[in-house]
């Protein structure tokens, strides 16, 4: 199988073929009528008041329609639900996604924290396990199929999977309020290798966790909110231990560059106006240098 | 006579009469006004969503104005324009069609419109008192809890749902106990027309599906003021108790919005089509079973909550066999249109769009019933297609249809044609252009109630049409009103019977004098004009 | 009224259908409340067995179950003795959940303070308004009776008893989920 996309779009194309020809039976019925009986003709209409064994019959016909349907739904759900393999013998890696207000935070066995961007190895199914300390997300990636609410209260389990390597664009379904918009998501696809690489990285503290921009991380309230392995904080906000090796910022809403960066720090209301973190005044002098140091957090 | 008559209505509408009138053709006008006035503003509402989704990374609104404008367009077009419109139409018609001379309680009846108006105001008011309601229109929790929402625009959310609300289930007693014991004389259920049928139905509905949501809103009130945890998880309660209350209420509403349209419908085809409606009995009784089925569906929308397989299955299962009723009333209309003599007179017209509309529409919520696809496409843009189609190409297409037929019938007066033509192409292009780049944005991924989206996703053409589209069925909407306009003041005189009709409302003059009918009527048929007109082929009683 | 159009139709009292409907619409309100009540039953019934005093409730509940006796009679005979008699007996049962409340209220139970004093006073909160409703319709219909105008007819006598019934029958269940509940699980 080469995605948990794909038993869906099966399924949606015979649906689509169903609704269509049904579409097309109405719609043709519906024009022919108005144009073949259309006014005027001498005397009266033919007083029809009904026939049993057509309304039988456009009863019986929608029922079996909707039977096949109702089946093969049920297929496509076993293919993608809770148990699926979707045809691969690997063992399911489980992440823990935690959906806040307004980022997605992943959680690696082995101690690997993201923020907004989760990679996957291609070709092993993947089980995300899904909680909100806050309102009610739904992580949804569309190449990898279904989307799952978040619900506070409760551990939702969403199982993905792709064959191919590949960088997959996502985000938050359902509505949480003012940055509900900017909650998008990266998934990086990419060969069990590379994905090992990557993990390795990310589970242990950046190269560097001293000097000037480590000083001003310190020196200011971004500990009070982020936490940067080896330098210290707290995690109310994303972890920035590995934030320079991010291809976005704050869900979405700016690419990760250097400017992108400061432009951030310096002003996070301007580019996601409601996001949890405030303005946090700056010399300039202090602001490259946090730059710097975060943008070299690979 | 006539002539008179239109100088009466306009001076029985003058306002000191209108404040304390109680005769229900008054109500249902005020009603229809209300909801009118209401659709113009949500619609405003609407524009202005698509002005700041026209294109990516737009700044036109800020998220809070946004998140406000996208909630109150729903909560304005479900509880303050469709059902307001199609009550009103109840109101006007119903005892008209039964031979009644009033509602069973006509105080009761201009009580429920000022408290329906009332909880507008209520909600409206919300701007002005610092923020509207902005959680959507059916307002998950735990966003509603106070830890989650600032400002006190939920508040008016609950009192301006629970006063309507109050309203609307007043009215629905109202026109279930008039429809009951006022039909006159040899009209027994099974001769009733359609429109009171669905009515009978819509309002048994009302009085099944309201009181849950004022129970819940109640509940959410104790939460925000009293600091109750019903719906809080982080207090032990549970967020997904507000889905299934709300959605046990929610689902029977969109049919509440749904089975009156298709009541008019059946009105329309039979007597544009010169035949009677196809399948009487049949189209009744799958309107009866829409009704009973739209009880048992509600958690088709919590598909992605996490119910579980089996609940999914379930509801799912419920929620397709729903399509075949839907399906009966549609092949009966067709069926009364075959080897019929097809006036399109823009009744018709409207009629017909509303025929391929909402066939649209409901074949993408039977997708949408489909567990697998509904986890692909809930939450997304496909979704705000889906009840688009249904909403305005099935309720808000009907009532236009509804207004063109029976317009006569209220004003003496019969509404322009060429203006009429005008109307319903912009509305369908219009609705056409909105609201079917829907579908394909949510199959691209992109997620409903998102204030604003970044580009390069293949999203910004179809966004583009889509506000295009909106302001084609605005622009319909002022040429209905300049239609309306011209008529009142110099439309041409329809007199008591324009459309060569068969109920009763028809039976009388145009307006209706205050009494209705003369003397009593006595019906032996489901077509009592037909049987006065044609002595020599009655239909069998 | 009943000179209407529908001469056939006009079998039952338009009125009374009306109230059968409204009570109808008033039922599935309460299911609602207690729906949410068994939801958060188990998270409650700790508290509910400590604080809940399930035998004076009881005797209160009779008084009230006993009024819908009386109100029956009240009606039947167009009584206003029995009429009184029937407001008597639910302004008992009100002054008993007042001290179920006062006590509860003094063990420091709020509608905050847990669960279980969002959902029980919610639930006999609501239902309380209901009986104080229907007593202010006994008052009323106890004075226009009297009035010799003769105001109140057949509907408003039969209609507020059915109304008071249905105030009973709602305590019947409330008494059950809320108090007996505490006796079982
Ligand atoms: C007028 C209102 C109206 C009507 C009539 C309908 C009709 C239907 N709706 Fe719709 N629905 C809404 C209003 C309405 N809906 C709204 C407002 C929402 C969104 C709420 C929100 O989230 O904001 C919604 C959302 C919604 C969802 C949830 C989507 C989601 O959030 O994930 C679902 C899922 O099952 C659904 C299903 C259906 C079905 C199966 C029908 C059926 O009744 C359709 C039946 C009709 C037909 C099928 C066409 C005619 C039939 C035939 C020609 C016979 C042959 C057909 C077949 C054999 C298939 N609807
Ligand atoms: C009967 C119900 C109904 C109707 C008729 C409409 C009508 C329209 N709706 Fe509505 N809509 C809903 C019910 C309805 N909607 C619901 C329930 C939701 C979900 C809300 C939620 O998620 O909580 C929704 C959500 C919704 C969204 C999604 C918002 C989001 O998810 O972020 C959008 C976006 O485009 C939209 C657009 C429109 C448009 C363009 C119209 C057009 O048809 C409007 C046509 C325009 C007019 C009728 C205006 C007429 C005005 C004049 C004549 C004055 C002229 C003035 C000027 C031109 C300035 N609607
Ligand atoms: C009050 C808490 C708080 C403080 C103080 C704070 N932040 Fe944040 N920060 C957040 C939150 C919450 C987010 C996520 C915002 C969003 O995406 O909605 C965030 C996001 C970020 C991001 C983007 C992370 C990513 O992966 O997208 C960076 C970088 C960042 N903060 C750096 C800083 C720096 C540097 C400081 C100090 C100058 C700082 N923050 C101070 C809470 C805070
Ligand atoms: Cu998180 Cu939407
Ligand atoms: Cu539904």
């Amino acid at each position: 199988m080469l995605s948990s996309l794909e038993p869906i779009v099966v399924l949606s194309l015979v649906v689509g073929a169903v609704a269509a020809v049904i579409l097309a039976g109405v719609l043709i019925a519906l024009v022919v009528f108005t144009v073949r009986y259309r006014d005027p003709r001498p005397g009266l209409a033919p007083q029809i008041h009904g026939h049993r064994t057509l309304e039988l019959a456009w009863t019986i016909a929608p029922l079996a329609l909707l039977a096949i349907v109702f089946a093969l739904s049920l297929v496509t759900l076993g293919q993608i639900g809770r148990g699926a393999t979707f045809g691969s013998l690997e063992p399911p890696l489980r992440i823990s996604v935690i959906g806040h207000q307004w980022w997605f935070e992943f959680r690696y066995p082995g101690g690997a924290v993201t923020a907004n961007e989760a990679h996957i190895p291609a070709g092993v199914p993947i089980e995300l396990e899904l909680s909100s300390p806050d309102v009610i997300h739904d992580l949804w990636v569309p190449e990898l199929g279904a989307k799952s609410d978040v619900v506070p209260g409760q551990t939702n389990v969403l199982r993905l999977f792709t064959a191919r390597a590949g960088t997959f664009s996502g985000a938050c379904a359902e509505f949480c309020g003012l940055e509900h918009a900017w909650m998008r998501v990266v998934v990086v696809a990419e060969p069990r290798a590379d994905f090992d690489r990557w993990l390795t990285a990310q589970a242990a503290p950046p190269a560097v966790t001293a000097g000037p921009g480590a000083d001003v991380f310190r020196g200011n309230v971004c500990v009070a909110c982020h936490v940067i392995a080896g330098v210290g904080g707290t995690a109310v906000g994303p972890d920035l231990s590995h934030v320079g090796a991010r291809r976005t910022l704050a869900g979405g809403v700016l690419a990760n560059t250097a400017d992108a960066l400061r432009a951030w720090i310096a002003d996070p209301q301007r580019y996601k106006p409601g996001a949890l973190m405030p303005k946090v005044p700056l010399s300039d002098a202090d602001l490259a240098a946090l730059v710097a140091y975060l943008g070299s957090l690979k | 006579m006539t002539a008179t008559a239109i100088v009466r209505r306009p001076g029985a509408f003058a306002t000191a009469g209108v404040l304390r009138t109680v005769d229900h053709k008054d109500i249902g006008i005020l009603y229809v006004l209300l909801g009118v006035a209401f659709l113009v503003i949500g619609g405003i509402e609407a524009l202005l969503l698509r002005i700041q989704l026209a294109t990516p990374n737009e700044r036109v609104l800020d998220p809070s104005t946004y998140d406000q404008l996208f909630t109150m367009h729903g909560v304005t077009m479900i509880f303050l324009v469709a059902i307001p419109l199609l009550i009103g139409f109840a109101n006007y018609v119903v005892p008209l069609q039964i031979g009644a001379e009033d509602v069973a309680f006509p105080r009761l009846n201009a009580l429920s419109f000022w408290l329906t108006l009332f909880g507008g105001v209520l909600l409206y008011l919300s701007f002005v008192a610092g923020g509207a309601p902005d959680a959507g229109w059916f307002a998950y929790a735990p966003l509603t809890e106070p830890a989650h929402s600032v400002g006190n625009g939920m508040d008016w959310y609950i009192f301006g749902l629970a006063v309507s609300g109050a309203g609307t289930i007043i009215g629905a007693i109202n026109l279930a106990v008039t429809i009951l014991l006022m039909r006159c004389p040899g009209m027994v259920m099974g001769r009733a027309p359609l429109f009171t049928w669905m009515i009978l139905v819509t309002s048994v509905l009302i009085i099944g599906a309201y009181p849950i949501l004022t129970s819940a809103l109640v509940m959410l009130l104790v939460d925000r003021q009293l600091g109750g945890r019903f719906f809080d998880p982080a207090g032990g309660g549970n967020a997904t108790l507000w889905q299934h209350l709300f959605w046990s209420f929610g689902h029977p509403e969109v049919y509440i919005v749904a089975l009156p349209a298709f009541g008019m419908i059946s009105e329309i085809v039979p007597v544009f089509s010169g035949k009677p409606l196809f399948g009487y009995r049949f189209v009744a009784a799958s309107g009866i079973a829409i009704g009973f089925l739209s009880f048992g569906v509600w958690a088709h929308h919590m598909f992605a909550v996490g119910l579980g397989d089996a609940e999914n299955a379930f509801f799912s299962a419920t929620s397709m066999l729903i399509a075949v009723p839907t399906g009966v009333k549609i092949f009966n209309w067709l069926a009364t249109m075959y080897r019929g003599r097809i006036r399109l007179a823009m009744p018709m017209v409207f009629a017909i769009g509303f025929i391929a509309t909402f066939v649209v529409g409901g074949l993408t919520g039977v997708s949408l019933a489909v567990v697998p696809l509904d986890l692909y496409t809930t939450d997304s843009y496909y979704v705000v297609g889906h009840l688009h189609y249904v909403l305005f190409g099935g309720t808000v297409l009907a009532v236009f249809a509804g207004l063109y037929y029976w317009f006569p019938k209220v004003t003496g007066r019969l509404l322009g044609h060429r203006l009429g033509l005008a109307h319903f192409w912009l509305t369908f292009a219009g609705l056409t252009l909105a609201f079917l780049p829907m579908h394909w944005l949510g199959i691209q991924g992109m997620p409903r109630r998102v204030w604003t989206y970044p580009p390069g996703l293949g999203w910004e053409w179809s966004n583009l049409v889509s506000t295009v589209g909106a302001f084609l069925m605005a622009a319909g909407v002022l040429i209905l009103a300049v239609n309306v306009w011209r008529s009142v003041r110099a439309g041409e005189i329809a007199g008591d019977d324009p459309w060569d009709a068969y109920t009763l409302e028809w039976a009388t003059p145009s307006p209706p004098p205050a009494y209705n009918f003369a003397a009593v009527p006595r019906v032996r048929g489901k077509r009592p004009l037909w049987d006065r007109k044609h002595p020599d082929r009655m239909d069998p009683p | 009224m009943s000179a209407r159009a529908g001469g056939i139709a006009l079998r039952r009292d338009p009125n009374l259908v009306g109230v059968a409907l409204f009570i109808a619409s008033e039922s599935v309100f309460f299911l609602g409340v207690v729906i949410a009540y068994v939801t958060f039953r188990e998270q409650g019934l700790a508290t509910a067995k400590a604080q809940l005093d399930v035998g004076r409730t009881a005797i209160f509940s009779v008084l009230l179950f006993a009024s819908s006796g009386t109100i029956g009679l009240a009606a039947a005979r167009r009584s206003r003795a029995w009429l009184a008699l029937t407001a008597l007996l639910g302004v008992a049962f009100l002054a008993g959940q007042g001290l179920e409340y006062a006590r509860l209220l003094g063990a420091g139970l709020r509608p905050g303070s847990e669960l279980f004093g969002t959902t029980f006073f919610t639930l006999t909160g609501l239902h309380a308004v209901h009986v104080l409703v229907g007593l202010v319709l006994l008052a009323t219909l106890l004075v226009t009776s009297g009035l010799r105008t003769g105001r109140a007819g057949h509907a408003a006598w039969e209609g507020i008893a059915m109304y008071w019934h249905f105030v009973d029958a709602v305590w019947v269940v409330v008494f059950s989920v809320v108090y007996l509940g505490t006796l079982i699980g």
